[in-house]
């Protein structure tokens, strides 16, 4: 990548907007030789932009179906497109991974030797900018994080909230099209809650990033224009939230 | 941040782990450095010694022994007869207990021969005749066995006075008793025998001409073996001995440093295994994670190797000094042989890293959901 001296944050605005990001048909995943049925064919779309809840009972296939879309693992059977691409045949899924999407994680997952500034620079390795380039973006980042003045501090040294604010600048490293957030405030104390889950929907929202996020908590999953309920690792129900704003 | 820092970070995160790991790596090239260097040293001092007397052709029977087995003096006459062949001098060199030294080159000479025109008198003189009960001390050998000018020396039921110190010119010479040929056959019963007979060629020679020379030393001579003086020491079966052992110990060691740094990398995976999931799934390829983990291996390989030619140097420098090897050993230390050193360090710290490195190609990123 060229050198740019002011890095701006993510344009996520993809080919094709409002189109198709992800579709699965009769996705399924085994565990220990079939005898353990996560996903037990699953059939769903969601288009560019689109913020979707994964809500549904412990163990009911939905953190399953984030390693799916994330590439992280492989379906027993079925077929899940990226775009046109079906993500299992995918010839470089870390490419997918660090350059598509990016990932934020219940328990933030933050590198405990690196400070802020270097936790968000992490992903951007895998791209071609210089070491400048990384770390004036990261800046940039976390101060879109409102984080300007925690740049050299250790994770341990953060709240939880801070914390997870520095995982959402890392998983805006490298510009992603779509978030894939995993009980993102599962963490959090109520406060917290509402400041993680304001600044995802916002960057959602500004950056016309598609966001899927797993929950457990139906008053977070209203927060999203479409929920999919999931039990015993299949959909039981697929709809639009009739409290999203954008609905009332 | 450049990805030497994580490497570099990754490596102080466990500091006392890392640095007890380095000192294992450390001992291992330690031993390398000081026990080659202190075995080339010995070929080294020998050569230079004989290249101080003036010699061209050591015929010997050196093989497995420290010193050569003794045989008749009548090599001498059918040597001197072959033609190129300009001087010979009858020596009996051996290694023994000299009073308070438990192991000191003893070097008696062919009285008159050329082999005693390198001695410089640094005090006294030299002996008047053959058989005056008199030796010459090289003068790391009088530092050693603590005598001057006028003191007696035993040489086995023998008393004999030192009437001079002498520089030699080399260290094997300098850690030397000199004395005459004669009276050390008499001393030891060893009368109408010899051990080694330098030779002279009669005009310069080349390598080629020289090899030649020692082929018609060899089938004049069948009893004893002769070699061009430079490769006499470094030929023999003793110094390939020493060698074997020198470099066993050393990659022994360096075994050690091997499984120790194989275990800190292994214990690394192990601890990490989560980040190098969760790097994973941010988009980190796995050869990245590889990559990470042999240059924390090779990084750790050659800090150990360098602190480890220093330990070396520095116990090479004290052995050095021990009165048990005083100006028998002068460890060759070269730049050569050290960075020889690092340079293995290096190549055990990625070949240790190999298998941990394997292993982390092989962690799921789905893992990175699950803690």
């Amino acid at each position: 990548m060229s050198a740019s001296p002011e890095p701006s944050l993510p344009d996520s605005a993809p080919p094709g907007r409002n189109g198709c990001v992800y579709a699965a048909a009769g996705l399924t995943k085994e565990y220990d030789d079939g005898s353990v049925k996560a996903l037990r064919g699953v059939d769903f779309r969601i288009d560019q932009g689109e913020f979707v809840a994964i809500i549904g009972p412990s163990g009911c296939g939905k953190t399953t179906l984030l390693q799916m879309l994330g590439a992280l693992d492989h379906p027993s059977g079925g077929t899940l497109n990226y775009r046109a691409s079906s993500i299992p045949d995918l010839p470089d899924p870390a490419a997918y991974r660090a350059r598509e999407i990016g990932f934020i994680f219940q328990a933030f997952h933050l590198l405990p030797t690196f400070t802020a500034l270097e936790n968000v620079q992490m992903p951007m390795f895998e791209t071609e900018w210089t070491a400048t380039e990384r770390k004036d973006r990261a800046v940039s980042l976390l101060k879109s994080v409102g984080l300007e003045h925690r740049l050299h501090h250790f994770p341990a040294k953060m709240s939880g909230g801070e914390r997870q604010r520095v995982a959402i600048a890392r998983s805006l490293a490298n510009g992603p099209s779509v978030l894939l957030a995993d009980e993102p405030t599962g963490n959090l104390d109520s406060q917290n809650t509402e400041i993680i889950l304001e600044l995802i929907i916002r960057l959602h929202q500004e950056q016309h990033m598609t966001l899927v996020l797993v929950t457990h908590d139906p008053a977070i999953a209203r927060r999203a224009a479409r929920t999919i309920q999931m039990k015993d690792g299949r959909i039981v129900a697929d709809h639009a939230s009739i409290s999203h704003p954008a609905l009332i | 941040m450049s990805f030497f820092t994580i490497i570099i970070r990754g490596l102080w995160r466990r500091p006392v782990r890392t640095g007890l790991t380095l000192l294992g790596i450390a001992i291992g090239i330690a031993a390398v450095v000081a026990l080659v260097g202190i075995s080339r040293g010995f070929e080294k001092s020998w050569g230079a010694g004989a290249k101080q007397r003036g010699i061209d052709v050591v015929v010997s029977t050196l093989n497995s022994g420290l010193t050569p087995k003794p045989f008749s003096t009548t090599v001498r006459d059918r040597v001197a007869a072959i033609p190129d062949v300009g001087a010979t001098c009858s020596v009996f060199v051996d290694l023994t207990s000299v009073e308070s030294a438990s192991m000191i080159m003893v070097s008696a000479r062919e009285w008159g021969g050329f082999s005693w025109g390198n001695l410089k008198l640094v005090a006294g003189r030299m002996p008047k005749d053959a058989m005056e009960p008199a030796v010459v001390l090289g003068q790391s050998a009088a530092e050693s066995l603590k005598k001057k000018i006028g003191d007696p020396l035993q040489l086995e039921s023998k008393e004999l006075t030192v009437v001079g110190i002498v520089d030699g010119g080399a260290l094997v010479e300098n850690g030397s008793v000199v004395l005459s040929l004669p009276l050390f056959q008499e001393i030891t019963g060893n009368q109408g025998r010899i051990n080694i007979l330098d030779v002279r060629a009669a005009h310069e020679m080349n390598e080629a001409e020289m090899r030649k020379l020692c082929d018609r030393i060899n089938s004049a001579v069948p009893e004893a073996k002769a070699a061009i003086a430079s490769e006499h020491i470094s030929n023999s079966e003793a110094s390939r001995f020493i060698r074997a052992m020198s470099w066993g110990t050393s990659l022994l060691a360096v075994l050690v440093g091997v499984l120790g740094v194989m275990n800190t990398m292994l214990m690394t995976v192990f601890e990490r295994r989560q980040e190098m999931c969760i790097l994973l799934a941010i988009g980190w390829k796995r050869g990245r994670i590889t990559r990470m983990i042999l240059w924390e291996s090779a990084v750790l390989g050659l800090l150990g190797g360098s602190l480890g030619v220093l330990i070396g140097v520095f116990g090479a420098k004290i052995l050095q000094r021990l009165p048990a090897v005083n100006g028998l050993l002068e460890p060759d230390l070269s730049p050569q042989l050290l960075a020889i050193s690092v340079a293995i360090s290096v190549v055990v710290g990625v070949f240790s890293g190999l298998y941990p490195a394997w292993r982390s190609s092989r962690l799921s990123p789905s893992l990175a959901l699950q803690g």
